[in-house]
């Protein structure tokens, strides 16, 4: 105990040279309070943002391929491009891969409701089915019935509640199985109410082996919808299948109750969720053993995401590079400081090895004297580090988004990037960033617990480099020759 | 009479030097007398208080404490403990006041005492020192004020054996009368065996033997012509 009560009486004592060392001491820490703060919250977002943007895989045709492949089939020199698409069985697979943090899927069936009368009926909907609902192109299963119309039933395909183009009504949402929802058109048009239960036939079949099997659903009214969603969407054909009023939500579970694996006619389609967007490479490797189309390109929204954080990746790169030259540099400036202290206080140290102090505890008190210096240093810095890193982020990285846009200007200058992306058209867009992608401009540092006790650890490290210094001198001072030299 | 401190043909030379500046010491010390060392300036009497001290150790022959080699002994609990040691350059800590010089080596020495600081300023008061004087750093302090807290801390752990390396050079007669009377109670009424390096007549008059050191030997001067001494009443020799 005595030797720490020394040690901090000669705080005190050698203030001089302990103002000193701890003023660069001060410094480094102040300077790696803010690197770390800078890089502890860029890291933050930067993980934050890669779990929005790069996680999300998408499988995009490639196009290009996509005609190239159309061409090699083409005999009579008529080049036909057909969308390529993906199985159900296939999504389904790929949902088995252990690198998904979540799978989000979606399945319809074209159905035919007993007793319903669609929206639109004038226009027709028996014809629109086979399109959309197998791909396969041919005969309508349902010409001898002229008077069904079919229905899209469609499993967890929600997110236009998500965007307010769709709202419940009435009652609740699907949740159980065999619950659905139709829309207040249709609901008016049948006199349907929470309740009612639908009757709904389909068929799935495989059209290479010829086979067909029936299939029913039986699901009750829950809830209805109200649609605000353009009544045709994107499709061509304007009839009562492609009519949007008719569709009835269900949940996903619902539609795959009745899934035959290896037949046509259910659509599932899924967005993945890599639990690391460095596992894309293994995730593709293996979509690609399950037989995904090499047309397709799996990717994730990078460009994008580089637009947005890059300037902030930049950032934490500058800081984190900024910290380790603080303390190369303010560790050696530390070593030299307090090995030339040592020196000087040579005849202290005789005159306590003299007095019977053994040479651990002489320095173990040194250390401790550096341990105070540093520990003082430590809380100046952390206050003085927190009240500057936030103008030194906001400097940092309008100069690193500065950058950015230059780097960005020369590339479109020299004409690379921009070209391809027009080409490839929407869906070949998925390398190029969205233009309205703005990066990131205020970044919001704080001083988090981890923080502190990563400044508690540099300090640490900073007091025990300058007390290993100071211990390596002790170890060759012999008493009688500090003694008698001064005497 | 067992002694407690011996020296067997001890022999020194400094790193980096030619000549052996010990050549053959053979001494031995005992409990409850007083030792002055005479000789010329530069004949080694210092060197030979630093290895009777444990600051460093002998080059040739050996010096035994209580029959035990210096060499293979804690050298730095015998410094703390064993022996008061009286530095010819005092050796205190500049920066720090008398009193924290004191308190600081009964720590080390891993002293009992319950009241540290009251046990200090008493043992400075012994040799003149006042209150006002005990709390000021050393540095503010005379070179006889400096001299009598270094003889302060050389009794402040208890030590069995006291060294002095002139003592009382900075001191006016009537403190060195003074002072003497302090290293002859502590060896004829305490029991301790004092060493005394010296120049003054008056220190190797009250010396109950006296030791000359010329070319690195130690011949004997005087013997037990000082005072009639007393009876050890403890401390002796175990
Ligand atoms: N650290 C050292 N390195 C080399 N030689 C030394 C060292 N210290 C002392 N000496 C030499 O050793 C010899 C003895 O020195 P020492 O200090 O023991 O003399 P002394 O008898 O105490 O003299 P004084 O009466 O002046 O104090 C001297 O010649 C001195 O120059
Ligand atoms: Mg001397």
């Amino acid at each position: 105990m005595y030797i720490l009560n020394n040690a901090l009486a000669n705080v005190w004592r050698h203030k001089g040279r302990n103002a000193l060392l701890g003023a660069i001491i001060l410094v480094v820490i102040a300077a790696s309070v803010v690197a770390l703060m800078i890089s502890s919250t860029a890291t933050s977002i930067i993980d934050d943002y890669k779990e929005r943007f790069s996680a999300e895989v998408t499988f995009v045709p490639d196009m290009e391929k996509v005609r190239e492949e159309a061409m090699a089939e083409s005999e009579d020199g008529m080049v036909r491009m057909v969308m390529p698409t993906i199985d159900a069985d296939q999504y389904l697979a790929f949902g088995e891969s252990e690198h998904l943090a979540d799978a989000d899927f979606t399945a319809s069936t074209g159905v035919v409701p007993e007793d319903l009368t669609p929206v639109a009926a004038d226009l027709g909907g028996g014809s629109g089915m086979m399109t959309m609902g197998g791909g396969g192109p041919g005969e309508s299963m349902f010409e001898s019935e002229p008077m069904s119309f079919t229905a899209s039933l469609q499993g967890n395909k929600l997110a236009e509640f998500d965007d307010g183009s769709r709202a419940l009504a009435e009652g609740e949402m699907p949740d159980a199985d065999g619950e659905a929802l139709v829309s207040t058109e249709l609901a008016e048009l049948n006199d349907l109410s929470v309740g009612d239960t639908l009757h709904l036939a389909g068929e799935l079949r495989n059209i290479d082996e010829g086979a067909l099997e029936s299939i029913e659903y039986d699901v009750t009214v829950v809830g209805t919808y109200d649609d605000l969603t353009d009544e045709y969407g994107t499709s061509p054909q304007q009839n009562a299948f492609t009519n949007r009023r008719n569709e009835i939500l269900t949940t996903y579970d619902t539609v795959l109750s009745n899934y035959v694996a290896g037949m046509q006619g259910m659509q599932v389609a899924a967005t993945f969720y890599l639990e690391d967007p460095d596992l894309l490479d293994a995730f593709t490797e293996e979509v690609r053993a399950e037989g995904l189309p090499d047309v397709f390109d799996v990717t994730t929204d990078s460009a994008t995401y580089n637009a947005i954080v890059g300037p902030v990746e930049g950032l934490k790169s500058v800081s984190v590079t900024f910290m380790i030259v603080v303390l190369v540099f303010g560790g050696v400036i530390i070593a030299l400081l307090s090995s030339i202290a040592i020196r000087e206080r040579k005849y202290e140290i005789g005159v306590l090895r003299a007095m019977g102090m053994k040479k651990s505890a002489v320095g173990l008190g040194l250390w401790s004297e550096i341990l105070a210096v540093t520990a003082a240093c430590m809380l100046l810095g952390l206050a003085v580090g927190s009240l500057v890193a936030q103008p030194v982020t906001d400097v940092l990285l309008a100069g690193q988004i500065q950058a950015a846009e230059e780097a960005a200007a020369a590339a479109e200058a020299q004409g690379t990037g921009g070209g391809m992306g027009m080409q490839m058209g929407p869906m070949g867009g998925a390398n190029q960033a969205d233009p309205d992608a703005e990066p990131l401009a205020d970044l919001a540092v704080a001083l988090t617990p981890g923080t502190v006790g990563q400044i508690a650890a540099v300090s640490l490290g900073l007091a025990t480099l300058a007390g290993l210094t100071s211990l390596g001198r002790i170890t060759r001072y012999e008493p009688i020759k500090i003694l008698s030299e001064r005497n | 009479m067992t002694s407690t401190l011996t020296l067997d043909r001890v022999t020194y030379r400094y790193d980096g030097t030619k000549k052996n500046v010990l050549r053959g010491i053979s001494a031995a010390f005992e409990p409850g007398k007083v030792y002055t060392i005479v000789g010329k300036s530069g004949s080694g009497k210092s060197t030979l208080l630093s290895l009777i001290a444990g600051l460093d150790v002998v080059d040739g022959g050996q010096i035994l404490f209580d029959g035990d080699d210096m060499r293979t002994l804690d050298r730095d609990a015998y410094r703390a403990r064993g022996i008061g040691v009286i530095f010819q350059g005092f050796n205190l800590l500049t920066t720090a006041t008398a009193v924290q010089n004191i308190v600081l080596s009964m720590n080390i020495s891993g002293s009992r005492v319950k009241h540290k600081k009251q046990h200090a300023y008493d043992l400075l008061a012994g040799v003149g020192i006042d209150r006002e004087t005990a709390g000021r750093p050393v540095l503010k302090l005379s070179g006889g004020e400096q001299q009598r807290v270094g003889i302060a801390r050389a009794l402040s752990h208890d030590p069995r054996i006291i060294i002095a390396d002139e003592p009382t050079g900075n001191l006016d007669q009537a403190t060195e009368d003074e002072i003497l009377r302090i290293f002859t109670g502590l060896a004829h009424e305490e029991g301790r065996c004092v060493i005394i390096v010296t120049h003054s007549r008056r220190v190797t008059a009250v010396a109950d033997e006296v030791l000359g050191i010329t070319a690195g030997r130690l011949g004997v001067v005087k013997k037990d012509q000082g005072p009639p001494r007393k009876a050890a009443v403890s401390g002796g020799p175990s």
